[in-house]
C-alpha cells in the first residue's frame, strides 16, 4: 500500500475545508432560493401582489448554489465520466490516461476560472446587473470562479495523488 | 479548415476524450473552447464565462435544484418506504406482485424526483431485502429495480426534460405534461414484462407476500396520503395551469420540508445529507450544461447542422424516417454513453434536421428521453445497473443484466407506441396548452 506524501494529505485536507465551505455557501443560497420562490408565490396568488424583481434575487441565488454545487462536487466525485476505458485497459492504460484526462480537466477549468474573473471584473462598464433590481453580476461571477477554481485545485491535486500512486491503485479513481 | 471538417474534428476530439474519461462537462467545454479559439480566437474565452453565466443564472433552471431538493426530503422524511409499502399492500400477494410494486414504488417516486438514480436508488434499498425474503430471482429483483428507476427521467419533473427544454427553447411545463402518459404507459409494460416473465418462469417468483386484508390495505395508502398529495398537487397545479413549473418546484419543495418537520425527521444529520446530495446533483447537471452550452456554441459557428440539414433534405426522408434513424444512433449510444451526455452532444446537432423536417420537438423530446432510459440499463455502461449492483451485494454484473432484457424490450414496445401514436405523448401538453 503506497502513502500519499505528507504535503498531499494536507493539501488535500485545504481543498476539502474549501469544498465544504462551499456546499455551506450554497447551501445558504438554496435555502434563499427555495424560499424567494415560495415566498413569490404566496404574494403572486394568495395575495394577488406579485412582488417586482423576485426573479433577479432567484437567479443570483441559483449561480451561488451552482458555484457551491460545482465545488462540493468536485470532492463526492459527481462529476461523471464514462468508463469505458477501466475495462477495457485496466489500471495499467488508466494510470496513463488519467494523467492526460487531469490535465485536460485542469487546464479548461483554469481557462474558465480566469474567464469568470476576467469577465466579471468589466462589472457596470459591461452592463452586467440583472434586468429587474439592477443586482451587479460581478460578485456572482467571482463566486462562479472560485467553484470552478476550487474544481481545477482538486484535479490538479488528483493528478499529483495519481502521480504519487503511480505503482499502485490511485485513491482517486475517476468516478462513474 | 472548413466548417464541417472542424466538426467533425471536434466530435472526433470529443469522443477521444470521453473514452480517457475527461468529465462529459469538462470534455465538451475544452473541444468547444478550442473549436471557437479555431474559428475566432478573441471569442473563446468570452464564451465560456457567458455560457457558464448564462446557464448558472438562468431562471428556468432553478428548477433543477428545487425538485433535487424535493427528492431529497421525501427520502429522508420517509415518504418513499410509505409509498412502497402502499404498492406492497395492494400488489404483494400477486404473482410477481413485489416486483410489480417496486415499479408502481418507482413510478410514483420519480413524480417527487426528476432522478433515476435517485428513484433506483431509493426504491432499491426498500425493495430489495422484500424480494429477497420471498426467494424472488436476482434477476427479475435487480432489473425491476434498475428499469423502475429509470422512470425518473420520464415522470415529470424529469431533470431530463429540462435539459432538453433549456437545449431547444421548448416549454418545460409542456414536456413534463407530454410525459405523464408515456411514464403511465412505461409503468403498465414493466408490470405486463414481470406477469410475463413470472408466468413463464415461475419460479422467479416463488412466492407472493401475504393477503393484506382490504382495510389494512387503504391504511397503507393513507400513510402514503402525503407522498400523493404533493404529487397531485405539484403536477395537478402544473396540468391546471394553476401555477408554473418553477413555481410548483418551490412548492413540491416546501410541502416536503413541512412533511420531514411533522414526522420529527428534519435532524442534524438528515439536513446534512440531504444538502449533500442535492448540491452534489445539481453540479453534476450543471458543468454538464455548461460543457453543453459552450460545445453547442461551436457547433453553430461551424455551420455543420446546415450542411447536415441540407443533407437530410436531399436524402428526401420524411420526419418520422429522420427520428427513427436518430433513435436508433441514440439507442447504439447508449451502450457506451451517459443519457445526458448524449442529450446534450446531440440535440444541438439534430434540433435543425427535426425542425426542417417538421417534427414536434416535444413528441421527440418524449422518444428521446425513453431511448436515453433503454441506455441507462443497456449493458455495457447501464448506470442504472452499476447503482443497483452498489445495493445489492453478491448478485454478479450479469446476473442484474440478464434481468434487464424483459424490460428493454418494454421500453422499445413504448417507444414503437409513441411513435405509431403521438397523441400518447402530445395529448395532455396540447389539451392544457392548446
Amino acid at each position: 500500500m503506497i502513502e500519499t506524501p505528507l504535503l498531499l494529505r494536507r493539501l488535500e485536507r485545504i481543498l476539502d475545508a474549501l469544498a465544504v465551505a462551499s456546499a455551506v455557501a450554497g447551501s445558504l443560497a438554496l435555502a434563499v432560493l427555495a424560499a424567494v420562490t415560495v415566498i413569490g408565490v404566496f404574494w403572486r396568488y394568495v395575495l394577488r401582489d406579485p412582488i417586482f424583481g423576485i426573479e433577479d434575487v432567484a437567479t443570483m441565488a441559483l449561480t451561488v448554489t451552482v458555484a457551491g454545487a460545482i465545488a462540493w462536487g468536485s470532492r463526492r466525485g459527481a462529476h461523471v465520466s464514462v468508463n469505458v476505458i477501466g475495462w477495457a485497459g485496466g489500471r495499467g492504460l488508466t494510470r496513463i490516461t488519467d494523467i492526460a484526462a487531469r490535465l485536460v480537466s485542469f487546464v479548461i477549468l483554469a481557462l474558465a476560472t480566469y474567464a469568470l474573473f476576467q469577465k466579471g471584473a468589466c462589472g457596470i462598464a459591461c452592463g452586467a446587473m440583472t434586468s429587474n433590481l439592477g443586482i451587479l453580476h460581478k460578485p456572482f461571477f467571482y463566486a462562479l470562479g472560485v467553484g470552478l477554481g476550487i474544481y481545477a485545485a482538486v484535479t490538479l491535486m488528483h493528478l499529483m495523488i495519481g502521480l504519487a500512486h503511480w505503482a499502485g491503485e490511485d485513491p482517486n479513481e475517476v468516478a462513474e | 479548415m472548413a466548417g464541417s471538417t472542424l466538426a467533425l474534428v471536434g466530435f472526433g476530439a470529443l469522443f477521444f476524450l470521453l473514452f480517457i474519461r475527461v468529465p462529459v462537462g469538462l470534455a465538451m467545454m475544452a473541444v468547444g473552447a478550442g473549436g471557437i479559439w479555431m474559428i475566432r480566437p478573441p471569442a473563446a474565452l468570452p464564451v465560456i464565462a457567458t455560457e457558464i453565466f448564462g446557464e448558472a443564472a438562468n431562471y428556468s433552471l432553478t428548477i433543477l435544484p428545487l425538485f433535487i431538493l424535493m427528492g431529497n426530503l421525501a427520502g429522508v422524511s420517509g415518504m418513499s418506504r410509505d409509498l412502497y409499502s402502499a404498492a406492497h399492500a395492494w400488489f404483494g400477494h400477486l404473482k410477481g406482485g413485489l416486483a410489480s410494486a417496486t415499479i408502481v414504488g418507482c413510478a410514483g417516486f420519480s413524480a417527487l424526483s426528476g432522478s433515476s438514480l435517485a428513484a433506483a436508488l431509493t426504491m432499491g434499498r426498500v425493495s430489495l431485502p422484500e424480494m429477497q425474503r420471498y426467494r424472488y430471482d436476482n434477476g427479475l429483483a435487480t432489473g425491476a429495480i434498475a428499469a423502475g428507476g429509470t422512470l425518473g427521467i420520464l415522470i415529470p419533473p424529469s431533470a431530463g426534460f429540462v435539459v432538453y427544454a433549456i437545449l431547444t427553447e421548448e416549454s418545460i411545463g409542456r414536456l413534463f405534461m407530454a410525459g405523464v402518459l408515456p411514464g403511465l404507459l412505461l409503468t403498465f409494460l414493466f408490470i405486463v414484462a414481470i406477469w410475463l416473465t413470472v408466468l413463464r418462469n415461475p419460479e422467479k417468483a416463488p412466492q407472493g407476500a401475504d393477503k393484506v386484508a382490504l382495510a389494512a390495505r387503504w391504511r397503507a395508502l393513507a400513510r402514503a396520503g402525503w407522498i400523493i398529495g404533493i404529487i397531485v398537487l405539484t403536477i395537478g397545479g402544473i396540468y391546471a395551469g394553476v401555477f408554473s413549473a418553477i413555481e410548483a418546484a418551490g412548492i413540491g419543495a416546501l410541502l416536503a420540508l413541512l412533511v420531514t418537520i411533522l414526522r420529527r425527521a428534519l435532524t442534524w444529520p438528515n439536513v446534512k445529507e440531504v444538502a449533500a446530495s442535492t448540491l452534489s446533483s445539481t453540479g453534476t447537471v450543471f458543468l454538464i450544461l455548461f460543457g453543453a452550452f459552450v460545445f453547442k456554441t461551436f457547433i453553430g459557428f461551424t455551420g455543420v447542422t446546415t450542411a447536415l440539414t441540407g443533407w437530410v433534405a436531399d436524402l428526401g426522408l420524411t420526419g418520422t424516417q429522420v427520428v427513427i434513424a436518430i433513435l436508433l444512433l441514440f439507442i447504439v449510444l447508449g451502450m457506451f454513453l451517459d443519457g445526458f451526455a448524449i442529450l446534450v452532444l446531440t440535440v444541438p446537432l439534430v434540433q435543425p434536421i427535426l425542425q426542417a423536417t417538421g417534427v414536434d420537438l416535444i413528441w421527440f423530446g418524449v422518444l428521446m428521453v425513453i431511448a436515453l432510459e433503454m441506455g441507462l440499463i443497456s449493458p455495457p455502461v447501464g448506470i442504472n445497473v452499476f447503482v443497483v449492483k452498489g445495493i445489492a451485494d453478491g448478485v454478479p454484473l450479469n446476473t442484474i443484466f440478464r434481468g434487464i432484457w424483459p424490460f428493454w424490450f418494454a421500453m422499445l414496445l413504448a417507444v414503437i407506441l409513441v411513435l405509431m401514436v403521438p397523441d400518447i405523448a402530445l395529448l395532455l401538453p396540447d389539451t392544457m396548452f392548446g
